[in-house]
């Protein structure tokens, strides 16, 4: 019989290996960054070397990058805030009458590939002249903050007891107000969470910005995608982007840790 | 004075904002997306009824049958990967307490990153030249590959890729299973003198099944439109043997605009995601407990 350590042991063995294979790509990436160009593409490569800020020198003069940057905010906080907005009335509203049918509408955004969407959204944009305009992508990645918004806010909506919004109604507090100011500040950590999970998806969103955005608007994930296509030499600068963008996310996941497996399965746990 | 607005109608007015948004971003764009199936439409010209015409169009198209294939083939093979490796990482992490709460942090990471920072690393770490992948592979005496470069390895190594990306979120997704099962169930496999295997697999694992299937649904969903890594790294290519049906459709719609053609694509693509959705949630209500 195998004793109780040994298998502990083993197991912790294990997930050391687990954990190799998850952290080795991102810290090859980031290190890339720091080589000096030559040795980013050396074979075979290099471990040690001298670390140099070079390609983030090379990326910001070579490339608008602080100007995409702002295009990324702009687009993930205005989209994150139309989530908001239409999203905590009306998953208030879901979770007092316990109707359903609203948000699991607003779920067939999740469902559907995005391309299927992304066809008519264009010609509905080309038609308004807002094709390559901020709106543009702000109204299409608020399609998918928006499901999120709802449905992470649920539970936190749901855990408010009734009898609290019932006596407000007997109090003559309207509908608007007791959202307002009974309800909202009771689901404060869901809002947060809600917040930084809907900015999470609209900053790494791929597919709307690579045909809705133009030159002016594009946002940090279009502008890579462009990156990619000029090739091998910029391999230190590609290195250095990737890393960059990859930061807010990766921050802001470690701010939601425990909320955020639960965001991501949007949908699921109920449906 | 008023009468107080009844609370019906005014929590409907709260879901009017989002319920406008919807109908006009999803619904009305998913009804046009289906009426333009039925059309012969490419941009420029005017658009004209053609009946099921698309559709049957798309049963003699090779490139939708080998999308189609293309598509399933890497379906099975990451969601295989993802689910087998992911519960396994589960049972690790449930094992050894000390670990758990540290690995978590580091579990989340790969599927926070965007897309195309998976997509920029990969290319680089898997450049058949002078990529490290190959460099390790030669190190360990093996043969180099030519991973998104090879028409016969590219869909194995976007699998890879996704899986990288992926079991962690299957992972934490059956941990989450785990932490809820009541100990009872182990203490009575425990006084029956059951072996740690046959405890799992007799036990646990039948315990475990909706977790797992939840994960199942959920990676269905993603992987079954499989897009973006695909296209930010191999655009389909090499020779079309990485077009899935979701690139497919993207390029009929936006390199050729074919709009009517791409439609039909889109729409059998929803159309098969969605049995999916609704099969696995039959076999979900078949092993709740």
């Amino acid at each position: 019989m195998v004793s109780e350590t040994a298998l502990r042991r083993l197991a912790g063995l294990q997930l050391g290996l687990v954990s190799l294979l998850i952290l080795a790509p991102v810290a090859w990436m980031v290190l890339s960054s720091f080589k000096p160009s030559a040795e980013v593409t050396a074979y075979p490569p290099t471990l040690w070397f001298t670390p140099t800020l070079d390609n983030y020198r090379q990326l910001f003069s070579s490339t608008p990058f602080a100007r995409y940057t702002l295009n990324s905010l702009i687009v993930a906080t205005g989209s994150t805030l139309i989530g908001i907005g239409f999203g905590v009335p009306a998953a208030f509203a879901v979770s007092w009458r316990r109707v359903m049918w609203p948000a699991l509408v607003t779920l067939a955004a999740r469902m559907a590939p995005g391309t299927l969407y992304l066809l008519p959204w264009y010609l509905m944009f080309r038609w308004l002249g807002l094709v390559g305009s901020y709106w543009a992508l702000i109204l299409t990645h608020a399609a998918i903050t928006l499901p999120i918004v709802i449905w992470v806010l649920l539970p936190f909506f749901d855990a408010v007891p009734h009898s609290v919004l019932e006596s407000a109604q007997v109090d003559g507090c309207s509908v608007a107000r007791t959202l307002w100011r009974i309800a909202l500040p009771l689901v404060v950590p869901g809002l947060v969470v809600s917040a930084i999970l809907a900015f999470i998806f609209s900053w790494n969103y791929f597919l709307f910005a690579l045909v809705l955005c133009d030159s002016d608007t594009k946002t940090l994930i279009a502008a890579s995608f462009n990156f990619i296509g000029e090739g091998a030499t910029y391999w230190g600068a590609l290195m250095a982007a990737a890393t960059l963008i990859a930061l807010p996310p990766l921050v802001l996941a470690f701010v939601v840790q425990r909320r955020l497996v639960s965001g991501l399965a949007v949908g699921a746990v109920k449906g | 004075m008023n009468a107080p607005a009844s609370p019906r109608g005014s929590l409907a007015a709260l879901t009017l904002p989002a319920v406008v948004f919807t109908v006009l971003m999803i619904a009305f764009p998913f009804a046009y997306t289906l009426w333009l199936s039925f059309q012969s439409y490419t941009l420029g010209s005017p658009e004209r009824f053609a009946g099921a015409g698309n559709y049957l169009a798309l049963l003699r198209d090779p490139l939708f049958a080998s999308g189609l294939r293309i598509t399933l083939l890497l379906y099975v093979l990451s969601l295989g990967l993802q689910l087998s490796l992911g519960t396994y990482i589960a049972v690790l992490l449930h094992a050894s307490k000390r670990f758990a709460g540290v690995l978590r942090s580091l579990l989340i990471s790969p599927f926070v990153l965007p897309p195309v920072v998976v997509g920029m690393m990969w290319l680089v770490i898997l450049d058949p030249a002078i990529g490290a992948a190959n460099w390790i592979l030669q190190g360990a005496g093996l043969p180099r590959s030519d991973w998104l470069a090879s028409p016969r390895w590219v869909i194995p190594t976007v699998a890879l890729i996704d899986s990288w990306q992926w079991t962690p979120f299957v992972a934490l997704i059956v941990l989450g299973g785990l932490q809820s099962l009541p100990p009872s169930v182990y203490e009575a496999a425990q006084i029956d003198g059951a072996s740690r295997l046959r405890t799992f697999w007799r036990v646990t694992f039948p315990l475990l099944l909706p977790s797992i299937v939840t994960a199942a649904v959920l990676r269905s969903v993603d992987l079954l439109r499989f897009f973006d890594i695909i296209y930010i790294t191999t655009q389909g290519g090499p020779n079309d043997s990485s077009t899935t049906l979701n690139i497919y459709g993207f390029r009929e719609g936006f390199e050729f605009f074919n709009l009517g053609y791409a439609s039909a694509i889109m729409i059998t693509l929803s159309t098969i995601v969605l049995g999916a959705v609704l099969a696995m949630s039959y076999a979900r209500r078949r092993v709740q407990w």
